[in-house]
């Protein structure tokens, strides 16, 4: 953030002021200039004090009164939740700060992305197999969101789904199913859970206690944590 | 691949099948890789005479293969020290499956097949005379008297039956000469989870021999021997294999215990053809894969495949099925009972389903399917469902991401493509790679303000041999309660009857619903053990017929 004009715009005060008519002391006026150069970007309550050299109390002090005034705001950088960052009022925070539509006040926006997630899963469900477009233009006609989506969004949101398992890319062969789109363009179909109520296999390992055992590595034949005192055995084999 | 816990399930199988005598001097051939008699004799503290017993049921049940080195001179110490034993630790590793390789001979012939094979796991290897003998037996017990020429005609007949299936095979010599140049790097190799490197060296040792051991390629499956009727003459009980042979000569004491007749006339001996087994096996196991992840359509014709091309393809682990045109496919298809109601198209559309695309050869188009592919996929699903057990739904994605991609990927990318808080992909990440999940770098940019960069991704080869010594340890863990359970059975009824908490019957029906579970686990933890060890290994057999891979239908 240092990356900007440096010392020089700090020494020189401003004349024009197109900005509010409200009077500030010269340190307001310090910083809310430099607030405001780093326009949409938001800048860290230390990286102000290296900049104007100000002591921290008159830092603290008008940024507060700066607030009050209504000039600055502050919000929250995904990037570092911890670190106070402040933006001048006419500024949207920018995709980088706030992380982009997928989250809210800084934190990932989780219901409304498991919202978009069953969303697209029931498109492709209902459409046996889909393309990224199709998916997309379903949503855009469906009206169930006030958001515009981008394909690029949309794109994140079944490649997640992907990574889910709960569906799988398949090339086109313009077959059957695939008869509507063009062969060798990637779609996107429901996996194939051999009605396991929607779960994904268990493998031979997961099933048995020491698959997911966080103890496995300490477990000896004779050891302290062995087969036969194993708590986790014995919850299993109570019958 | 043989992992500290993959020799520690194997020498508790064979402790428990063999007692512990044996155990110790498998679990020494396995660890310190092929050793001679006197070495054996001085690293388990048995005396000669156990340890000779031990190798000739160990070979008996074909865990152990001896071999020697070629002489140069005079200079060695006389033959007795030349003699090579080595461990076989895949045969081990098949006693677990015994069950399952007589359910496919039990589905694919009749029960005379059966039985044959059944006596022939349980000895390990057997003379036709002692198949026709045991075959008597078994019709006495049944007490359905048979004339005995007929007997022996039956079992002759399942014997060349499972001859043609290979099912059966002729037992390898019992003592192959390889070459001496390698000599250096074999003794007293160190075979050890910490050495891979070692492991698979002593590995192609391990090839070489029974490359060398393995009888001639016609002959192996072949029923006529020079002299069937020395199978009258041949006299030796199979259950006391050890008692004979001990008193003989010293320095050959540990050939095969048919020994003293193989001087007069050939006997040959007989055995289960695991490499089949397991061919037939990793089959099943890619269809029943295509039939999860796919549907029946695909299922039904890849076994069509595999079916019409069982004959041409020779190695166990095939990468990718025989080349078949699709006329040929359809003829296969049409023969099995659920593939009658399949048309061309659908035939078509499911091999395009399999991942197979047409390959113009001639006039025709022809098809193979990726078996190693199929594998694959099964083995990332195995390995998936650990993750998302152990460590959760954000875990799985992120592993499945760096599964998929394959290369190093840096922490907010992957919080950013798998929708993980920022701030708990990190601790995620670091859980797994402390479990040796994965494998992280750090990068350390130098610029205005420096900063670092931790980067992360799936090592398969390692994870691999990571999940399977984890598998065979939860083998010997599942192993080891099922005999505590006994155990504390016993004990219990030991105990005076007013003491005994639950009736007897209580007592038994948790036995036995503890047993089940217990068991029917381990059955499938052999499955995923197949999955991640027998049907990965380059295969051993002879090349020659590879060459008929190439042939096309």
């Amino acid at each position: 953030m240092s990356r900007l004009q440096g010392p020089s715009l700090l020494k020189r005060k401003r004349p024009d002021s197109n900005s509010p008519s409200v009077s500030l002391t010269e340190h307001e006026r310090l910083l809310y200039d430099l607030i405001q150069s780093k326009q949409d970007m938001a800048i860290w309550t230390r990286d102000m004090k290296r900049e104007t050299n100000l002591p921290d109390n008159v830092v603290t002090k008008s940024l507060k009164s700066l607030q009050t005034k209504k000039l600055i705001k502050e919000v929250v950088n995904i990037q570092n939740k911890g670190r106070k960052h402040y933006i001048a009022t006419e500024f949207e925070p920018s995709t980088e700060i706030t992380g982009g539509t997928w989250y809210a006040e800084g934190n990932l926006d989780t219901e409304f992305i498991n919202f978009l997630k069953k969303h697209c899963v029931k498109i492709i469900y209902e459409q046996k197999v889909a393309t990224l477009e199709g998916v997309l233009d379903t949503i855009r006609r469906s009206r169930a969101f006030n958001i515009e989506f981008t394909t690029q969004q949309v794109e994140e949101i079944v490649n997640v789904l992907v990574l889910d398992n709960e569906i799988m890319e398949v090339k086109s062969n313009g077959i059957g199913e695939f008869g509507s789109i063009p062969v060798g363009r990637v779609c996107y179909t429901c996996t194939n859970k051999g009605g396991n109520k929607g779960e994904p296999k268990i493998g031979a390992m997961a099933s048995i206690p020491c698959g997911v055992c966080p103890r496995i590595s300490l477990c000896t034949p004779d050891g302290i944590i062995s087969p036969k005192t194993c708590v986790y055995f014995s919850k299993w084999l109570d019958f | 691949m043989v992992t500290e816990y993959g020799i520690k399930f194997t020498v508790n199988l064979i402790n428990n099948h063999f007692g512990n005598l044996v155990a110790k001097v498998c679990e020494n051939l396995l660890r310190r890789g092929p050793l001679n008699l006197q070495l054996i004799v001085r690293y388990t503290e048995l005396t000669p005479q156990q340890v000779k017993n031990s190798l000739l049921i160990l070979i008996q049940h074909n865990c152990v293969q001896a071999f020697s080195y070629e002489q140069d001179g005079g200079l060695e110490d006389g033959p007795k020290s030349n003699t090579q034993y080595m461990a076989l630790f895949n045969n081990i590793l098949h006693r677990m499956r015994f069950s399952k390789f007589l359910e496919i001979i039990s589905r694919e012939f009749d029960d005379k097949c059966k039985e044959l094979l059944e006596g022939l796991l349980q000895h390990g290897r057997l003379t036709l005379k002692q198949m026709v003998e045991r075959a008597k037996d078994m019709a006495e017990r049944a007490k359905s008297r048979k004339i005995e020429g007929i007997c022996e005609d039956l079992v002759q007949e399942s014997l060349v039956k499972l001859l043609t299936a290979r099912y059966v095979e002729r037992c390898p010599a019992s003592e192959p000469v390889l070459a001496a140049r390698d000599k250096e790097e074999t003794p007293a190799k160190k075979r050890g989870p910490k050495s891979a490197r070692t492991a698979e060296e002593s590995q192609t040792l391990e090839q070489r021999v029974l490359a060398a051991a393995a009888p001639m390629g016609a002959q192996r499956f072949s029923a006529i021997t020079n002299n069937e009727s020395s199978v009258s003459r041949e006299t030796s009980t199979d259950d006391s294999p050890g008692m004979r042979v001990g008193a003989k000569r010293k320095y050959d004491a540990l050939e095969l215990h048919i020994e003293p007749a193989a001087e007069e006339e050939e006997v040959v001996l007989w055995r289960a053809n695991f490499e089949e087994f397991i061919r037939c096996l990793r089959h099943k196991a890619c269809i029943e894969n295509v039939r999860e992840r796919l549907d029946d359509g695909a299922a039904t014709v890849l076994r069509a495949m595999l079916e019409a091309t069982r004959s041409f393809e020779n190695k166990v682990k095939t990468e990718k099925s025989v080349p078949l045109s699709l006329n040929n496919i359809f003829e296969e298809v049409m023969k099995s009972e659920e593939g009658r109601g399949m048309t061309l198209d659908r035939v078509r559309a499911s091999l395009v389903q399999l991942g197979c695309s047409p390959s113009a050869r001639g006039t025709d188009e022809s098809y193979k399917i990726d078996l190693k592919k199929i594998i694959e996929l099964a083995q990332n699903d195995e390995v998936e469902s650990i993750v998302l057990k152990r460590y959760g739904r954000d875990a799985y994605r992120m592993f499945r991401l760096l599964s998929k991609n394959g290369c190093l990927v840096e922490t907010d990318k992957i919080a950013n493509t798998t929708f993980v808080e920022k701030k708990d992909a990190p601790k995620i990440l670091y859980k797994l790679w402390k479990d040796e999940y994965l494998h992280m770098e750090k990068l350390v940019v130098a610029g205005a303000r420096q900063s670092q960069f931790l980067l992360w991704k799936v090592n398969k080869p390692c994870l691999w041999k990571h999940v399977l010594d984890e598998m065979f340890h939860a083998a010997l863990n599942l192993s080891q309660r099922v005999a505590y359970e006994r155990e504390k059975e016993k004990e219990f009824l030991n105990l005076p009857v007013d003491k005994q908490i639950m009736s007897q019957e209580e007592r038994l029906n948790r036995l036995k619903s503890v047993r089940i579970v217990l068991e029917s686990s381990l059955l499938k933890l052999g499955d995923a053990f197949m999955l991640f060890h027998d049907f990965e290994e380059s295969s051993l057999l002879k090349l020659d017929d590879a060459i008929m891979l190439s042939h096309d239908l």
